[in-house]
């Protein structure tokens, strides 16, 4: 029993980072109808960026802030560079640039910074507390602390401030929202911003229980993608519920049956529901989207 | 000068001429129909009015200013509100948030877009019990009032409507027709119809489109009596409707 509330806390620690992505690739999705490959690159820049940060003597906090703003600029000048130009073509050409995209920033980071995985510290000195029969990690803490604190403000967001509602109206009719006078651009900056500050989040909070590699960002995108389609793709619950519940369900695969193949249950958890119920745990409701 | 003024218009999509040379005008707090068949080119003609499709050519006038070619988020805020076929009512939102965003075109806080929302239940009174329902909830005369509800939170100086009565049961459209001859009161309107009919009855001038040119123009009560128009859009009421 105690293995199993450890395992739960460490599962839902890791699934909230794939939350925090997923979320990002449902909201670029139903604002441009595009699944964004890159999506999981602004975890792995985010990363770099807090370990630059550091390694230049800053502040964790100042670094944290620092690297959150690059994410937005990175947001900027991807909406601008990679989705903007081609906004009037159909969804391929747009995928394929922003898996073009997704090789640039790997490899720029690369060619800047070199293969070696770097280490990033915790936010916190103490590595942990005994909770009972469970060791609460504060690093783990931290990322169920930020993930719930953002789930409440993009449900408030969304639910309750106008600007919530055109991000919404945009995603669901974007030539009847430009009738009503909202700027559709606008809209779609916002969401490439808030999407990349989202995917760069959870990059900043992982980094410390991963190794920052290049490659980190395509595992993280990889389980975030399953999550959403485990939850129903473009439903924002959908992809939360879906990525805790990969989280959990790795952890305990890879405690029970054998950790090598971990992403294997991941994986093996996305065949089920592409098989059985493609339309994911709330896919009904994207239908409302039709 | 006539509040709405159009000159020549011509739109194409690729190679097929939509419109092809289009002109007329509407005067300030009249209600103009724009009467015609099938793919006459009615609903370009909305289109091009606020910025949905660009002109080839010709003039769009505005108050006196050309408006051809400015986005459709210029437009609405410039006074002209379009109420698409198909109402379009956005379907994962709720009929008061639809509504409130019908004022996307101006600034105002949203307690006063509430109030504004809840106002305008008065006028149509048989959505205010779905105020929290959400939009592909509704039937098809409820999206109808939720449509045109949201095209009148801009506070248009002219409203565009693309067949409300399409679709509709026979007592449904009568409603929906009650609330725009309510709407005339205050607003200028340029109506798209296939229900001849019912575009007549409302309009003070009405216009008809075929294969994209005016073929007529005139009052209602002179329209009615043309036997061009009686043989081809008023006799066949069923196939009209």
């Amino acid at each position: 029993m105690d293995l199993v509330l450890q395992l739960l806390f460490t599962g839902i620690g890791i699934g909230a980072v794939y939350a925090l992505v997923a979320l990002g690739f449902v909201l670029i999705f139903r604002a441009t109808n595009v699944v964004n490959f890159a999506q999981g690159e602004f975890s792995m820049v985010a990363a770099y960026l807090m370990v630059v940060c550091v390694e230049m003597g800053l502040p964790y906090w100042l670094s944290f802030v620092l690297a959150l703003v690059g994410m937005a600029l990175l947001g900027v000048i991807f909406n601008l560079g990679v989705y903007y130009p081609l906004r009037h073509r159909t969804y391929l050409p747009v995928i394929i640039a922003t898996i073009g995209a997704s090789i640039l920033l790997a490899n720029s980071v690369l060619a800047i910074y070199g293969p070696q995985p770097q280490v990033l510290q915790g936010w916190f000195e103490t590595p942990g507390i005994q909770l009972g029969p469970v060791y609460l990690d504060s690093q783990y803490l931290l990322i169920i602390a930020v993930t719930i604190a953002l789930v409440i403000f993009n449900y408030w967001f969304f639910e309750h401030t106008m600007l919530g509602k055109k991000l919404q109206a945009t995603s669901q009719d974007k030539e009847m929202a430009s009738l009503l006078g909202i700027s559709v651009s606008t809209m779609i900056m916002i969401t490439f911003i808030y999407s990349a500050v989202l995917g760069g989040l959870a990059g900043i909070l992982v980094a410390p229980i991963l190794f920052v590699s290049i490659q980190m960002g395509s595992t993280i995108a990889l389980k975030a993608f399953a999550a959403t389609i485990i939850g129903g793709f473009g439903d924002v619950a959908g992809a939360i519920i879906g990525g805790l519940a990969l989280g959990v369900i790795e952890t305990f695969g890879a405690a029970y049956v054998s950790v090598p193949y971990k992403d294997g249950f991941a994986f093996l958890v996305l065949v089920a529901f592409l098989v059985f119920r493609p339309q994911g745990i709330f896919g009904e409701r994207v239908a409302e989207k039709a | 000068m006539a509040l709405l003024d159009i000159r020549d218009l011509v739109v194409r999509y690729g190679e097929i001429e939509a419109l092809r040379g289009v002109s007329f005008s509407v005067e300030q707090g009249k209600v103009v129909t724009l009467l015609g068949a099938n793919g006459a080119g009615k609903s370009t003609t909305l289109r091009a009015i606020s910025g949905l499709a660009k002109p080839a050519a010709g003039e769009i006038l505005f108050d006196g200013k050309s408006i051809a070619g400015l986005g459709p988020e210029a437009i609405v805020r410039l006074g002209i509100s379009h109420v698409p076929e198909g109402r379009r009512v956005f379907p994962g939102l709720s009929v008061k948030e639809n509504i409130m965003l019908g004022a996307s075109n101006r600034r105002a806080p949203k307690r006063q877009l509430s109030d504004e929302a809840d106002a305008m239940f008065d006028l149509f009174p048989d959505i205010r019990a779905f105020s929290n329902a959400l939009g592909w909830t509704l039937s098809g005369g409820q999206l109808q009032m939720v449509a045109v509800a949201r095209g009148l939170m801009a506070k248009p100086r002219l409203l565009l409507l693309d067949e409300p009565s399409l679709g509709l049961a026979p007592v449904i459209v009568q409603a929906v027709f009650r609330i725009i001859s309510e709407i005339r009161r205050t607003t200028t309107v340029l109506l798209v119809e296939q229900n001849a009919r019912m575009g007549l009855s409302v309009a003070d001038y009405s216009y008809v489109l075929e294969t994209g040119r005016i073929v007529l123009g005139g009052k209602p009560d002179e329209l009615w009596g043309n036997e061009a128009i009686a043989a081809a859009y008023l006799g066949g009421h069923a196939k009209a409707g």
